[in-house]
């Protein structure tokens, strides 16, 4: 298929088909014509033959639509943008931030915001890292712009709570050291996509 | 109807009749809203209520309780005491309608004398008094949407004038022709003309339909729900109304429902005779929850139809039919 | 004894109710207060065991007649009050005094003069509708009749009024916008 037809910018002078839709009555004969059929067509019996059947489907075959919501939760998509969480290294323990502050750079809303100092082996320490939920929109930059995968959005998109402290504090955010086994590499937003390195490609030096 | 085949009516008997037709109908009525949500959300594969109490039983507690704790809003610039007592000419007009309704056959109270009438006023024009009766409930719609001063308020009001300006002709020539078959505007004298068996629906089909069509009009319930229509004018006359007021306009609502359901089932479906094996009262309690059911079930599946198409309806295809279907009604009577 | 209470119950408040009609300045009270006065009306006619008059004063009057005024009182506001205009309250006062005491003076007097009676009494055992149906039909026929037809004419008529432009769409037709510049352009 050519690029042609898709850069023929005269709108309208192409052959559309048209749907075969009944003309609408001119006159008070054929609307009445139109009336007496549409009275007499079962489409009305027909609507009412359809509620009927959901509701013997949902009164006796138990199919009804509703989530019950508090008691069943919808799984999430990986890639859904809720509360971050903070991760670990698998091995050591360690937290993975490494306090570069990038995060806190390309936060367009201005809501993270983090405190570091070198600890006694000369690392990056972070001592203070707050995210402000009232202000955050999840955009995700955050996670995306991450170096070390250290700051990812989760699946915690209940965030009602009586203070936002319960959210926005570092070690809320981190994996607990007693779950590292349960941690798992995140797919979700920021992660490496799984062909990341087919992606790379060599910079045009022909520029 | 021979009178001396009844016991005697005496005060007592109507005057238990009253409370009990209050209170039946104000319970069914306040239950009404619990079945309607439930059969709505069954149609449309929802549960509806279910967290109150077994099954959502108790939902009607909770909102007669939210409704009364509610706050009691009057808006500044409403004629405040016509905004009060619209609500309460809605509801009380519906239950002085079912004053002529039978609602069930006469029985006699155990252990006493008391003879209980199937109607707790048994006048001779019963069918025009509950019309008229349920004519006069048109102004609570049109009251409390005049004194509201809310263009949404008015616009509900207006569409009140307007309904009720189609609907009525169609209401009563529809029924005028069951009328001239029985002779008599007594719904007892309805009721004893069906107790062969035959139905009255089976002579007059289009007179029941266009009764129905119409009885959906007079209840305000979904093809021609214009007055508080929820996409169109926010809630129309209701708009301002909030809690107990607001819930009289609701009680008012279903009253008229199962009044319009008896008038069907006694006028046009066999009323309280006995079918086959089945008791009277149980007949006319299932056809008046079929009606209420139907009501429900078209609301569920058809969508509800413009003021205009409300009025080219009512003026320009029912009433030509009702008007024809009483020509051919006496000139079969006279044949 | 209940028919003595129930009576000067509906009478007062029948009396009460009309007074309010013509004294309030509020359009909407005067439109309750008359609403509600004709319902009491009815009240009369069940009293006097005039079930069909009774119930007919509540379809007509109560229902169709009141939902047309009701309907006309839409287009004004409906929360203020009317300042009337007076251009000669004596005369008014008297216009209104002697039309009260010509009434007065027309009810009663054939109860001073001679007791009234009933041209077609009740007969037993036959409802009042049909008592109504039999005179209307016998006695009355013609002027039934050619009430019924003045009806229609006056029907036909106001159909013709209102129908004369209504093919003629304000906001489909293109000269029917023309016709609107023209009229703004002229106000």
């Amino acid at each position: 298929m050519s690029l042609e037809q898709f850069k023929n910018r005269n709108v309208g002078t192409q052959n559309y088909v048209k749907l075969d839709l009944d003309h609408a009555p001119t006159d008070a004969w054929s609307q009445f014509k139109q009336v007496v059929k549409r009275t007499f067509q079962p489409e009305l019996f027909v609507g009412l033959g359809v509620t009927l059947r959901e509701m013997m489907n949902s009164l006796f075959r138990g199919k009804s639509h509703t989530t019950q919501y508090p008691f069943e939760k919808l799984p999430v998509s990986p890639r859904y943008r809720a509360i971050h969480d903070m991760l670990r290294l698998m091995e050591s323990g360690n937290y993975r931030c490494i306090g570069c502050g990038l995060c806190e750079k390309i936060c367009i809303s201005d809501c993270i915001s983090m405190e570091t100092k070198y600890d006694e082996n000369q690392r990056k320490e972070v001592s203070e890292y707050t995210i402000n939920f009232g202000r955050c929109i999840f955009c995700g930059y955050c996670a995306e712009v991450c170096p070390e995968l250290a700051i990812v959005h989760g699946g915690r998109y209940e965030n009602a709570s009586e203070q936002r402290a319960s959210f926005s504090l570092f070690e809320d955010l981190l994996t607990p050291i007693d779950q590292l086994n349960l941690q798992q590499e995140y797919a979700g937003f920021g992660a490496i996509s799984p062909n990341a390195d087919e992606n790379i490609k060599s910079t045009p030096l022909a520029y | 109807m021979d009178a001396t085949m009844l016991p005697e009516v005496t005060a007592a008997g109507v005057i238990i009749k009253a409370v009990l037709i209050l209170a039946v109908i104000a319970a069914i009525a306040g239950f009404g809203t619990y079945i309607e949500r439930k059969i709505l959300a069954f149609m449309q594969r929802r549960l509806g209520p279910q967290h109150v109490g077994p099954f959502g039983l108790l939902q009607l507690a909770a909102d007669g309780i939210k409704l009364f704790t509610k706050e009691d809003i009057i808006p500044q610039h409403a004629n405040k005491f016509i905004f009060a007592i619209a609500p309460v000419i809605t509801a009380a007009t519906a239950f002085i309608a079912l004053a002529a309704v039978p609602v069930f056959p006469g029985f006699t109270v155990p252990f006493t004398d008391i003879y209980v009438p199937s109607i707790a006023s048994d006048i001779n024009v019963g069918i025009l008094f509950v019309l008229g009766m349920m004519a006069a409930g048109l102004y609570g719609p049109l009251l409390a949407g005049m004194a509201q001063s809310n263009k949404w308020g008015i616009i509900g009001s207006a569409r009140t004038a307007i309904q009720f300006l189609s609907y009525e002709v169609v209401t009563g020539l529809s029924i005028l022709a069951p009328i001239m078959l029985v002779g008599s505007l007594s719904f007892v004298d309805f009721n004893t003309y069906q107790t062969d068996g035959v139905w009255l629906v089976v002579y007059q089909p289009v007179a029941f339909i266009l009764f129905l069509i119409a009885g959906f009009a007079e209840t305000n319930r979904t093809p021609f729900d214009l007055l508080e229509h929820e996409a169109e004018i926010i809630s129309g006359y209701v708009t301002e109304y909030s809690g107990m007021r607001w819930g009289l306009f609701f009680i008012g609502e279903y009253a008229n429902m199962i009044t319009i359901g008896v008038i069907a089932s006694v006028v046009f479906l066999g009323g309280y005779n006995d079918f086959w094996f089945i008791p009277g009262w149980i007949m006319i309690i299932a056809k008046i929850a079929f009606s209420f059911f139907f009501m429900l079930w078209v609301r569920a599946s058809w969508p509800h139809i413009r003021p205009d198409q409300l009025m080219w309806l009512c003026w320009k295809v029912l009433m030509p039919l009702a008007v024809i279907n009483i020509l051919i009604t006496g000139l079969v009577i006279m044949i | 004894m209940y028919e003595f209470i129930a009576f000067y119950v509906f009478a007062i408040s029948t009396t009460i109710l009309f007074l309010i009609t013509v004294m309030s300045k509020n359009v909407l009270y005067a439109m309750t207060a008359l609403a509600a006065g004709m319902v009491m009306i009815s009240g009369l006619f069940f009293l006097l065991g005039a079930e069909f008059l009774g119930v007919v004063q509540l379809i007509v009057y109560v229902g169709a007649v009141m939902a047309l005024y009701a309907f006309a009182m839409m287009f004004f506001d409906a929360t203020k009050n009317i300042k009337e205009k007076h251009q000669n309250p004596t005369l008014v006062f008297l216009l209104g005094g002697l039309m009260a005491l010509l009434f007065v003076l027309m009810f009663s007097a054939p109860i001073i003069g001679d007791n009234i009676q009933a041209i077609y009494p009740m007969i037993e055992g036959v409802g009042n509708a049909q008592a109504v149906g039999m005179v209307l039909f016998t006695k009355y026929l013609v002027p039934f009749e050619v009430a019924a037809l003045m009806l229609l004419v006056a029907m036909i008529a106001g159909i013709i009024l209102a129908g004369k432009k209504m093919d003629y769409s304000l906001t489909e037709s293109e000269s029917a916008d023309e016709e609107m510049n023209i009229k703004k352009g002229d106000a």
